[in-house]
């Protein structure tokens, strides 16, 4: 130990000054002094330790409280008061070491110098055994905190249970004085336990030295030792992970010390102590600039790149087993060139993701890539970003456009055959329904009663009610002939009027023609008043058509002959065919309800001819193959064509010859189109057996398109034999309608 | 024993009061709120110890209660602690068919207003008069042509054996033609035809006293007529016609009668036109047309005095109810109006019958003042009470795909015509 050596070194001195100490003038008054404190303990000892040892004064030197400026003499003298102190442990120590130690035996001799016996001990071996600071007698109070004594005057207690007192310290003259006679004061510090100044030893030295060059204090740590290989080389390799203790947080979380200097550093230069370094010249620029004041560059920006592909299940290193390709499979891969293969890799099942190997493709996939970038002319392609639904047009609710027939009020039956063809008085009260076994029925709109009913024998084709207000009559068009019919029950008024608009009395005179006009008024109860025969095979009059007035009716019979068209006046009661020739068989004809002008619907067209001036006007191009019906607006302006084909063509007259508007609503060939008199409706009958109500608004303002909504589906006629609701007509002034269909039945269908 | 109800269950106070005979002590009851009109009914029954059990119908708030009370009052939003009043009365019994009487043509107009007979009006030009026991005992041949409504004209002496009937028809007049029921067999002649009109008459009806009559035709016009039989022409003869004039010899004592006023403001067909019931409208009439409107006449001065207008609604028929409090206008788009006469008179209907089928004719009963019987195209009379018009109270299916024209109610007798003839059918229980 470093403190034993120490000692050794102390102890060869201070057996030198014991020595001198023992010859010293003083010592017996020191002993005196000694001994008024412990006479008989001391003497005993003293004895003893004259035999082997200054040792005992080893001690008052090392006391660093000692006061240092005294003459030696003092100073012994403070050395002994010291001793005393010490003795006692000294004392202690003898006894215990003369247990352990054989005393060297004492010789006495004879001084050449003096001639006097003394007692010569042996020359002390300055070797291990005779240094006694190994037996020095400890402070006993143990590894205890020392300031417990503090306010103690001693320290602990000896074996013998008296107190050991507290050596005296000297002040900082002493201290001082002691610093400059020991060279080894500066290397000396103060044990606490021990209550003295004890030098450090040469290895505690080498320890301070190192720590202050920075070194590792362990003299015997090699910094420099050569490296063991432990997990390289052959055989030498790692296969397991060396732990498998999770990753730790700090690997990963920010760390809380970096946080707090940088938080420094940032209140630092919050308060101010940091200032950042002055801005530059280039800084100092102008750093707001009107952003729009340079022209927008019209260059278009660049493209974002196209993402690559994403992996897919066949890429993984692990691909489920029918992504693997067969050894077939993988040939015809190896075989194909690289550009004509499908994918450029095969799929491969590793058992797990360390074994994957790298990709030898990466560089070259890269390379691909960056051509691919670089190379692929773009094109920014403009997605239409548009709801479906806004461009749908905003049409009114049906609620909102009522009223419109909306439910079979009541159902009047032809039990016979089916009903071609109905016609509604202008006053809106009856309905003559006229079928092909040749009956026709007169009744009440409201009710349903047939009041009056005509048996003809031939099929009826066509019944029209005559517009005027001032008389009531219809003609029905059968075979050949056309039937005009009073109802019963009308006022006698205007039954004289009628009687005399159909049997005027002043006749011009009878012009040759193939028409004749019959009246048959003596019968006019139960048959017809006036027949005017047609031309013979001239087939079944199909349509019938009033001039508003009431004194024309063109009649379009089914022939496909010239004379399919006949235009009659009852007034004159004179019959003319308007059209020379004509292409196409007539489909239909229709007044215009304003002007002199006259509708021609032949298969594929329609004609509108003014008749006053004798020429065509225009010709309309519906895009249908066969036209089945006609109707024109009350305005005139407007007229709508239906075919056999399903569709139904809006015309407006004012606009070119293509339809406004086509709509395509019926699943089976439309039969009868019907605009109403007055309220903006129109209603279109279809062979699949169902009536289709419109909202037809007409705007008088040119600019304003017509609005058109469907309303509503009318189903409740049977079709039979592919034929279904033959005829469909409005009642004047209310928003009901009639229709007619192939299942014998007629039904009113009412708001 | 109400108040004894389970405790699960909260109850309502309730007091109940009655019209009819059986009374309740007036005392409140705690009612459990899920109790819907049995138990309600089963309750009066025990508590007034009936011998035979009556069913009941229950007012409350002026509606016949035909949900759960919780239902109710969540409904009308009333609170816990108000004490309701419920008001009830004897329910209709579900109407029994009495007897049948087959026409050959369609029955237009039925009257049960002389005790103990019907009067029919059919199609084919007839009046018919039947007793109770389905005999026929009258077959008359008024006109030539469908008569499409008749009614009795309430005679003012006290003689029962002679009455007069009014029928109107399309053939453009009215006639009156008067019966005798007498001991020896009765016997009919028509004595007074009413000439103003040049479109088929649609309705005819007398006031209560029967001293006059009005008549409504397809030309937008209203006769008033008194009832009184000319003795002389007071029309002249149309111009001469064969056909006319054959039919004029033939009943040259029919008394051709001219109106004492005319009213006129409808723009479309008149479908009915009667005089207002009740003493503080004595005078007044009200009519209603294919116009949409509901008009109210006074008919000394023969100005209308108020028209009620429903948009889109032509109506078929009109009924008064016999307070003189509302009217009852059928339309063709299924429903049938309620008319508050007491109400502002600009307002239109205070509430809607919804029918499925066209209604087209509507009876009112002088004994049950809050109840309509309507008859329909779908050959279905539907009981309504006034007070609850969300639904029928009930219906009964007169014919099967056959139109109803024409209802009659009097006393618990209804009269049902159309397109099968007549039935009589018989509505029990009620207030």
């Amino acid at each position: 130990m470093a403190v034993t050596g120490l000692g050794k070194v102390r102890n060869k001195r201070r057996q030198e000054e014991v020595e001198e100490v023992e010859k010293g003038p003083f010592a017996g008054a020191v002993d005196l002094e000694m001994q008024s404190e412990d006479e008989a303990e001391d003497e005993d000892q003293e004895g003893d330790d004259t035999s082997d040892d200054g040792d005992v004064d080893e001690f008052p030197e090392i006391d660093a409280a000692s006061d240092s400026d005294e003459e030696t003499d003092e100073e012994e003298e403070e050395e002994g008061t010291d001793d005393l102190g010490e003795e006692d442990t000294l004392d202690e120590n003898s006894d215990a070491d003369s247990d352990l130690h054989i005393f060297p035996k004492s010789k006495k001799v004879v001084s050449d110098i003096t001639g006097q016996t003394k007692v010569v001990y042996p020359e002390i071996e300055p070797d291990y055994d005779s240094d006694s600071s190994t037996e020095d007698d400890p402070n006993r109070v143990g590894n205890i905190p020392m300031h417990w004594y503090d306010d103690l005057p001693h320290l602990g207690y000896n074996i013998n249970g008296k107190r050991v007192l507290r050596p005296a310290k000297g002040d900082e003259l002493d201290r001082f004085l002691q610093t400059v006679d020991d060279p080894n004061s500066w290397t000396t510090a103060f044990d606490q336990n021990a209550q003295m100044d004890k030098p450090l030893s040469a290895e505690e030295l080498d320890i301070i030295r190192r720590l202050q060059a920075g070194e590792n204090p362990d003299a015997e740590y090699n910094p420099y030792e050569p490296t063991i290989e432990w997990f390289t080389g052959k055989g030498k390799e790692e296969v397991t992970p060396l732990s498998s203790a999770p990753e730790p947080k700090r690997r990963w979380l920010p760390s809380k010390w970096e946080k707090q200097k940088i938080m420094k550093i940032v209140r630092a230069i919050r308060q101010g102590r940091i200032v950042g370094s002055k801005p530059t010249a280039a800084d100092k620029k102008q750093q707001f600039y009107a952003i729009w004041n340079e022209p927008p560059s019209n260059q278009a920006p660049p493209l974002p790149a196209p993402k690559p592909k994403l992996p897919t299940h066949s890429e993984s290193y692990n691909p489920p087993e029918e992504y693997l390709p067969t050894e077939e499979e993988r040939e015809q891969w190896e075989n194909t060139d690289p550009e004509d293969r499908e994918r450029d890799y095969l799929p491969h099942k590793y058992p797990a993701l360390r074994l994957v190997p790298a990709y030898d493709q990466f560089i070259k996939q890269r390379f691909n890539r960056q051509l691919d970038l670089y190379l692929a002319p773009r094109i920014q392609r403009v997605k239409l970003n548009v709801d479906p639904n806004s461009l749908l047009p905003k049409l009114p609710s049906p609620n909102s456009l009522r009223p419109f027939p909306n439910y079979k009020s009541l159902q009047f039956m032809h039990t016979k055959a089916r009903v071609r063809c109905l016609s509604i008085s202008p006053d809106g009260a009856w309905v003559a329904s006229g079928d092909e076994s040749g009956v026709i029925s007169l009744w009440e709109v409201n009710v349903g009663r047939e009041v009056k009913r005509w048996s003809l024998g031939s099929k009826v084709g066509a019944i029209e009610w005559c517009p005027r207000l001032d008389a009531c009559f219809f003609v029905v068009g059968t075979e050949e002939q056309l039937h005009f019919f009073i109802p019963p029950n009308i006022s006698p008024a205007m039954l004289t009027m009628t009687q005399s608009a159909l049997a005027p009395g002043t006749l011009p005179p009878v012009t040759q023609s193939s028409i004749k006009w019959i009246s048959t008024s003596g019968a006019a109860e139960d048959g017809p008043i006036l027949t005017i025969e047609l031309p013979s095979a001239s087939g079944l009059s199909r349509q019938l058509t009033w001039h508003k007035k009431g004194d024309y009716l063109a009649s379009v019979s089914s022939s496909e002959t010239q004379g399919s068209v006949w235009m009659h006046q009852i007034s004159r009661r004179h019959s003319q065919s308007p059209f020379k020739k004509i292409k196409g068989a007539v489909q239909m004809v229709l007044f215009h309800p304003t002007k002199p002008h006259f509708f021609v619907a032949t298969q594929r067209y329609v004609r509108l001819y003014n008749l006053a001036e004798q020429k065509l006007l225009k010709t309309l191009m519906p895009g249908i193959k066969w036209i089945s019906s006609m109707d024109v607006h009350p305005s005139g302006d407007h007229i709508i064509v239906g075919g056999y084909d399903r569709k139904l063509c809006w015309f407006d007259l004012e606009l070119s010859e293509k339809p406004y508007k086509v709509l395509r609503y019926h699943s089976r060939a439309i039969r009868s189109l019907h605009f109403h008199p007055t309220y903006p409706l129109f209603a279109s009958s279809s062979d699949d057996g169902s009536i289709q109500i419109f909202h037809a608004r007409v705007y008088s303002d040119l600019m304003t398109d017509p609005l058109i909504v469907p309303l509503k589906i009318l189903r409740g006629h049977d079709v039979q034999e592919g034929l279904g609701v033959l005829q469909i007509k409005w009642v004047n002034k209310q928003p009901w309608l009639v229709s007619a269909g192939a299942d014998g039945s007629v039904s009113l269908w009412c708001s | 024993m109400a108040s004894s109800s389970s405790s699960a269950v909260p109850s309502h106070p309730v007091v109940f009061t009655t019209k009819t005979p059986y009374a309740l002590p007036s005392q409140k009851f705690m009612i459990p709120l899920d109790w819907k009109r049995y138990q309600l009914s089963q309750l009066i029954n025990k508590a007034l110890d009936l011998p035979r059990p009556i069913p009941f119908d229950f007012l409350v708030h002026g509606e016949i209660l035909r949900t759960s009370l919780l239902e109710w009052r969540a409904e009308k939003g009333v609170g816990e602690e108000d004490t309701l009043e419920i008001e009830y009365f004897e329910s209709v019994m579900p109407p029994q068919r009495i007897s049948e009487l087959p026409h050959e043509d369609w029955v237009s107009s039925v009257s049960c207003r002389i005790p103990q007979h019907f009067v029919t009006s059919s199609y084919d030009g007839h009046l018919r008069l039947f007793d109770y026991s389905q005999n026929p005992l009258l077959d008359i041949s008024v006109h030539q042509a469908p008569i499409t409504s008749v009614c009795v004209v309430p005679s003012p002496s006290t003689e029962t054996e002679s009455r007069i009937l009014a029928s109107s028809s399309h053939d453009l007049t009215a006639c009156l033609t008067r019966i005798f029921l007498g001991s020896e067999g009765p016997s009919a002649s028509t004595v007074t035809s009413l000439h103003l009109h040049t479109s088929p008459l649609s309705s005819i009806s007398t006031d209560v006293s029967g001293s006059h009559l009005l008549t409504s035709s397809w030309d937008g016009l209203i006769g008033v007529w008194d009832t009184s039989i000319p003795n002389d022409h007071q029309v002249p003869l149309d111009r001469e016609d064969d056909r006319k004039k054959r039919r004029k010899t033939a009943s040259a004592n029919i008394k051709r009668k001219a109106p004492i006023a005319v009213l006129k403001s409808h723009t479309a067909r008149v479908s009915k036109a009667l005089f207002a019931a009740g003493e503080h409208a004595k005078g007044k009439a009200y009519s209603c047309g294919f116009d949409s409107t509901v008009r109210t006449w006074d008919v000394e001065s023969g100005v209308c005095i108020n028209t009620i207008n429903v948009p889109e609604r032509p109506m078929l028929d009109l009924a008064e109810t016999p307070d003189g409090n509302t009217l009852l206008g059928a339309s063709t788009d299924r429903t049938v109006s309620i008319f508050d006469l007491r109400v502002s008179s600009l307002s239109s209907s205070t509430g809607i019958m919804m029918h499925s089928a066209t209604p087209s004719c509507i009876a009112t009963s002088e004994s049950r003042k809050q109840q309509v019987v309507t008859g329909a195209y779908d050959g279905v009379a539907r009981l309504w009470d006034l007070r609850s018009t969300k639904s029928a109270v009930t219906s009964f299916r007169v014919w099967d795909g056959m139109k109803v024209l024409a209802v009659d109610w009097v006393r618990d007798v209804v009269g049902i015509g159309g397109e099968g003839g007549m039935e009589v059918w018989r509505i029990d229980g009620g207030s």
